[in-house]
């Protein structure tokens, strides 16, 4: 019994299967996505604060910066880069119309974020919205367009339920 | 938001012509680059054999560096190199932060790395280069240092004392700089007033949080000797000119290439240590070096901003008319002053701006700055003006309630008026084309104040402490050679745009200004299209590339707009006069016959044109069937700076409503009103998004963030957890409408609108919260205004 | 001769990952290896690495064992397995049927990402004197169910914090469950507290288990959080309620006796004083609707 520094392991990336793939166990997931060019994911603090290296893991949000690449054997992962339903295309189209990103460093994190919102298909209101974006840090637009736009997908993503 | 502005700008043509563009708030369309996750960043580059970089620090904020040994760090996996200052300074000259035009300035020698003495915590001693960050940081663990810790100087207001630490011997004390302006007599005047009051406000540091932190790629290319620089900054040309003289490079053989920017608000404007080691670093190894600082890095080595004391005095005559201004501030810089801009400025426009709205026939402004073993303060958004705004806006509210006037009315009687321009501020610099009465009427209409006041009256019946502020301020926005180059920086303070029509009918332009998300890109395009009458999807756009834009200033100061938009405003028209005499040549009609709309040469009385795309085909493939003589150039280049003011000023007006808790001291904003006049909107969704973003900046500011350090000169809060920036939770909405006077600078008519809502928003929020105290006679004086601060203001703690 | 620097690190150091295959798998790896920690969300434990605040050996990642990851319910109890989310805590049927206001407490805890991946266990295990779940487990009589290699042994959460980030589990030891009473009917958890931007670690925090007895308050426990070193029972200021109700001035005295209060970036020892005060009266409004 014991462990060890690097790990080889399997999962899939934005529907890429990668198989057998050693990665050093010390290094942080978000490090791991930008080192095979996959750096729509921003790292911005490396302790889970800013929401900048959201992804999703299994489903749901995570932050890319407080999981360890060798936690990620068997898991499926989306990136920002990966986001191309129907469901995201529109919302990417909604978030383009509110100016919902200003230098857009934080983006990926937001429409990850977003996605889970999304997900719940539920009605938010504007405070219920900047409570579930309260993770995530920008530092340019005010969040008010970023609220703009969510509310919008929301809106679009259940109008016809 | 406004769709279409009110039609702003006559010598800009009518708004409803084919593409008419300026004054629309289009889609920002290359954003969508940012969706995809497609944007360009510093640390997204990798380039073949670069290799990684991080820093030794000093954990102290004033220690002496006895020894340092490298031996066991250099023999660790991965590690290429380490540097020491030494091995730096073989190929980096020291720079110094002064300017010339100000008066006396003293500020030593700076080196990338220090050498003997380390004067802030955080300040980089050594570079170790490995193949991945990670193994750099393992070996900066490895390195053994023998520090004997010194007293540090950390508080600004016994700085000057005779007791005090003095960080830099040779210059005697901690005194940076001192200015004193003077208009009229002070002194008669506060003898004349029947009213003065007075108020010491005091303003912690805090620092510009840039979500993407700082970051370089340094690739020196020995065969060449070309050094290219990838670069998250906010003026290429400026870095440059600089990496060239200081590393000795013919500047022509510097390319600096500052793609997307993570934010940038001041903060990316300056020249760090530890960017130009990473830059030696590169030129001594002969292969690309990576620099990207971590969280806890920005924190400590990012330029702070604010660190002010400032106390004011307001003298009026019984009917409130203002008839004497004083302020004393004094500011504090940390050890060095920044270069190239120094860190004098933001005093500089503290004394400048007090008072800017108003006639104060009186003024006087004293500003000193000292040195402290802190990290360096220089730039950032809105500088001074926080400062500046509320030590007015504060005094202004006091006299009004001393002497019973409603706060609109006082200031309404003291306004510059607006048919008054040009003016001059109290300190005596040059004002034109503003609308503080327009902007504060407009302000109250929209806030509804008799109704707020009836909802205050109400929730305190209730024990509800309801407040309202407002404020009028003034910006300073594109400024003039009269700012930085008279002082001897090479900071350019024009800025050039350069528009090709391409053989596929494409339009090219590059510009020197940068994108940082402002939306530079969407302006430039609808300046572009709009005056040459072209549609969008024609135009594309090259920035942030000292090889391939025209030479310029870059993005600060909110100069993008006035200056780089009308370089793009110039150069378009040229270019379509270009075009038109080569029409007219090849369509055998006179000039005034034809114009340029929807991507073709029309004649005006209707009959066949000629489209861009073929005209460009046939000057590029078929000049033998142009006229002989004809100027073929489908190239235009533009410069622009400002002329004969030193800055062209915005102003604004701001109103909110808050509430303060008086159990636990927390304080909600409940609305927040802005009016701004920046001119002419070139897409007003994207001033209306500046002034949203600046607002909460200034929030941050007045609520929550400082850079809190201990007696001993560590900061205690160097992380995204402890660091308070605004999140959404707790930030307001914001109601933005706009004035339009045009500056009469230019033919765009555009001034800025990036600082204001940063500037402001301090001062609004401690009138309104002073306001809500007033019930209980109590007020704050300290930003950030901390739930511990209104307890203790309110005697609850 | 010192090092320097060691605080401006964000990339781990240097140590090994161990996926263990069963909790007994798990104690056996951490009692031979001394230096190692349990990995199992790793929200607390990860930026502590990436700041280099924790050298540890080797990661003993126990967030796959399957018997970690139950919810179950018998007739007096409520089983969280440490390794069950937060996000998993607040979706499940028995939590939200027999325990709710643990959902209302977990709402406060960080951002939903972060409570994706973050564990019960690891949030009762690391102990941080400023976070919800240690104060709501001692508030809620809760018992910590650990394992070591004499077995299982059972600890109630009052007697589980020493002091700062200090816990009574043993080198050889996992925490496998927390083992929640059902509350009576006459009986209900209450929370509140006080923070300058949601999900922030609070300036002060108060849990109150109450029990009615007659529209009259027959028992209070009320456990402080954010306040200290440790999340702290206020005995005696509950006893002080029962028998007088609430008077500021009173209850500030009273808590100012029994609990020792630490200032922190935020607030310090005296503002928290006066919040935890004010907390008392909030608890007890909240109890009348």
């Amino acid at each position: 019994m014991q462990g060890s520094k690097n790990i080889t392991i399997n999962f899939i990336i934005n529907d890429e299967i990668f198989n057998n793939i050693t990665v050093p166990v010390r290094q942080h997931l978000g490090d791991f996505l930008r080192s095979i060019g996959l750096t729509g994911t921003h790292i911005g603090c490396e302790q889970g604060a800013c929401g900048a290296c959201t992804v999703e893991l299994d489903g749901k949000a995570v932050r890319s910066c407080l999981i360890l690449s060798s936690q990620i054997n068997g898991s499926v992962i989306k990136t920002v880069e990966g986001l191309d339903d129907t469901l995201m295309k529109k919302v990417k189209e909604i978030f383009l119309k509110h100016n919902a990103l200003q230098c857009g460093f934080c983006s990926s994190g937001m429409l990850i974020t977003t996605k889970e919102i999304l997900n719940k298909k539920k009605k938010l209101n504007r405070e219920q919205i900047r409570t579930e974006i309260s993770g995530n840090y920008c530092r340019c637009t005010g969040y008010q367009s970023i609220v703009d736009a969510i509310e919008e997908a929301i809106e679009d993503n259940i109008k016809d339920i | 938001m406004v769709d279409i502005t009110l039609n702003q700008n006559s010598k800009l043509g009518s708004i409803d012509r084919p593409n008419s563009y300026i004054g629309r708030s289009l889609t920002r369309d290359g954003a969508i680059r940012h969706l995809e996750g497609g944007g360009k960043f510093v640390d997204d580059l990798i380039l073949p054999r670069m290799v990684n970089s991080a820093f030794l620090r000093s954990p102290y904020a004033h220690a002496e560096i006895k020894s340092i040994n490298i031996s066991d760090a250099q023999k660790y996996p991965g590690v290429i190199d380490i540097f020491l200052s030494e091995h730096i300074d073989t190929v980096c000259k020291p720079w110094i932060g002064v300017l010339s035009h100000l008066g006396e300035m003293r500020s030593p020698e700076q080196s990338p790395l220090a050498k003997k003495i380390a004067r802030w915590q955080g300040e980089a001693i050594a570079i170790v280069i490995a193949n991945t960050r990670a193994q750099a940081e393992d070996a900066i663990e490895a390195i053994e240092v023998d520090w004997v810790e010194k007293e540090p100087q950390i508080n600004m207001e016994t700085a000057l004392d005779k007791d005090t630490v003095v960080i830099h011997k040779e210059l005697g004390n901690n005194l940076f700089w001192t200015r004193t302006v003077e208009q009229g007599d002070v002194k008669k005047a506060f003898k004349e007033s029947s009213t003065i009051v007075e108020a010491t406000l005091d303003f912690a540091r805090h620092t510009g949080v840039t979500l993407e932190t700082r970051g370089i790629v340094a690739d020196w290319d020995k065969s060449e000797k070309k050094m290219s620089i990838y670069h998250n900054g906010q003026a290429p040309h400026m870095m440059q000119h600089i990496i060239a003289k200081h590393f000795d490079i013919s500047e022509g053989l510097v390319r600096v290439i500052s793609k997307d920017v993570g934010g940038s608000f001041g903060i990316k404007v300056h020249v760090y240590g530890d960017e130009m080691a990473a830059i030696a670093a590169s030129k001594i190894l002969g292969r690309p070096v990576k620099f990207v600082a971590d969280r806890l890095e920005s924190f400590t080595t990012d330029i702070h901003a604010r660190c002010h004391k400032i106390s004011g005095k307001l003298g009026v005559d019984k009917n409130g008319k203002f008839l004497s201004m004083e302020i004393n501030d004094l500011s504090g810089i940390g050890p060095y002053s920044m270069y190239p801009r120094t860190s004098a400025i933001e005093t500089n426009q503290v004394l400048n701006l007090s008072g800017s709205p108003y006639i104060i026939p009186n003024y006087k402004a004293v500003g000193t700055v000292v040195f402290q073993n802190k990290t360096p303060m220089c730039q950032y958004r809105a500088v001074g003006h926080p400062i500046a705004v509320a030590i007015t806006e504060v005094l202004v509210d006091k006299a009004a309630k001393k002497i019973g006037m409603k706060v609109e009315d006082i200031r309404k009687i003291n306004f510059i008026p607006d048919d008054q321009y040009p003016n001059k501020t109290p300190s005596g610099v040059p004002l034109e084309d503003l609308s503080h009465q327009a902007t504060m009427n407009k302000l109250l209409k929209i806030m509804n104040v008799p109704d707020l006041e009836k909802q205050k009256k109400l929730d305190l019946e209730k024990g509800i402490l309801t407040g309202i502020g407002i404020i009028s301020m003034c910006e300073v926005t594109n400024p003039s050679p009269l700012f930085y180059g008279v002082g001897g920086a090479h900071i350019s303070s024009q800025d050039g745009a350069s528009i090709r029509l391409e053989g596929s009918g494409a339009v090219h332009v590059s510009s020197s200004i940068t994108e940082q998300g402002q939306g530079t890109e969407a302006i430039m395009k609808q300046i572009a299209a709009d005056q040459l009458g072209v549609s969008m999807d024609t135009i594309r756009l090259t920035l942030g590339d000292t090889d391939a834009t025209p030479y310029g200033g870059g993005t600060w100061a909110s100069r993008g707009a006035g200056i780089g938009g009308e370089a793009v405003l110039k150069a378009a028209r040229t270019l379509k006069n270009n075009i038109l005499k080569i029409a007219s040549a090849i369509m055998q009609t006179d000039i005034d016959t034809i114009d340029i709309a929807n991507n073709s040469v029309i004649r005006k009385n209707g009959g066949e044109g000629i489209s861009l795309k073929k005209l460009a085909e046939t000057v590029y493939y078929r000049g033998h069937e142009i006229p002989q003589g004809t100027n073929p150039e489908l190239i235009a280049t533009s410069s622009f700076y400002i002329e004969g003011i030193p800055f062209v000023f915005t102003n604004s007006a701001m109103g909110c409503q808050v509430t303060v808790d008086q159990d636990t001291g927390l304080i909600k904003i409940n609305k927040f009103w802005v009016i701004e006049d920046c001119g002419t909107q070139i897409n007003p969704k994207l001033v209306e998004e500046q002034i949203r973003g600046g607002v909460i900046q200034g929030i941050g500011g007045a609520l929550y963030e400082e850079c809190v350090y201990d007696d001993q000169g560590n900061m205690q809060n160097a992380t995204m957890a402890d660091y308070l920036v605004p999140m959404a939770c707790e930030m307001p909405d914001i109601i933005v409408d706009h004035v339009i006077t045009n500056s009469g600078r230019s033919i765009l008519g555009a001034k800025g609108a990036g600082e204001a809502g940063t500037g402001g928003a301090p001062a609004v929020i401690m009138n309104a919260i002073n306001d809500a105290l007033s019930s209980m006679n109590k007020e704050v004086t300290s930003q950030p205004i901390t739930p511990e601060k209104i307890l203790k203001a309110i005697g609850k703690i | 001769m010192g090092k320097g620097g060691e605080e401006f690190i964000m990339k781990s150091p240097d140590f090994c990952y161990y996926e263990a295959l069963s909790i007994e798998d798990a104690i056996k790896f951490k009692s031979n290896d001394l230096e190692s920690v349990i990995l199992a969300g790793g929200q607390s434990l990860v930026p502590a690495l990436n700041m280099r605040l924790s050298s540890p050996s080797c990661l003993i990642d126990i967030s796959k064992i399957k018997e970690l990851k139950n919810i179950t319910k018998d007739n007096d109890f409520i089983y969280i397995g440490s390794a069950v989310t937060h996000s998993e805590v607040m979706q499940n049927k028995i939590i939200i049927d027999h325990l709710p206001v643990l959902i209302d407490v977990l709402d406060m805890v960080a951002h939903p990402a972060i409570r994706n991946k973050g564990t019960h266990g690891g949030s009762i295990a690391y102990g941080d004197p400023a976070a919800e779940l240690p104060a709501f487990a001692v508030a809620a009589n809760a018992e910590i169910i650990l394992m070591g290699l004499n077995g299982i042994r059972t600890i109630q959460a009052s007697d589980f914090y020493h002091g700062l980030f200090e816990t009574d589990i043993q080198n050889d030891e996992i925490l496998t469950s927390i083992k929640y009473p059902i509350l009576k009917d006459n009986q209900k958890i209450l929370f509140d507290e006080i923070y300058r931007r949601h999900g922030d670690y609070a300036m002060a925090g108060v849990v109150a288990n109450i029990e009615i007895l007659n529209n009259e308050i027959n028992n209070l426990k009320l456990v402080f959080f954010a306040t200290g070193t440790k999340p702290e029972v206020a005995l005696k200021t509950s006893e002080l309620i029962i028998k007088d109700g609430y008077d500021y001035s009173n209850v500030k005295n009273m808590i100012k006796t029994e609990l020792d209060f630490e200032s922190d970036l935020n607030s310090n020892a005296e503002m928290k004083l006066h919040l935890a005060t004010i907390l008392t009266n909030k608890i007890l409004k909240l109890m009348e609707t």
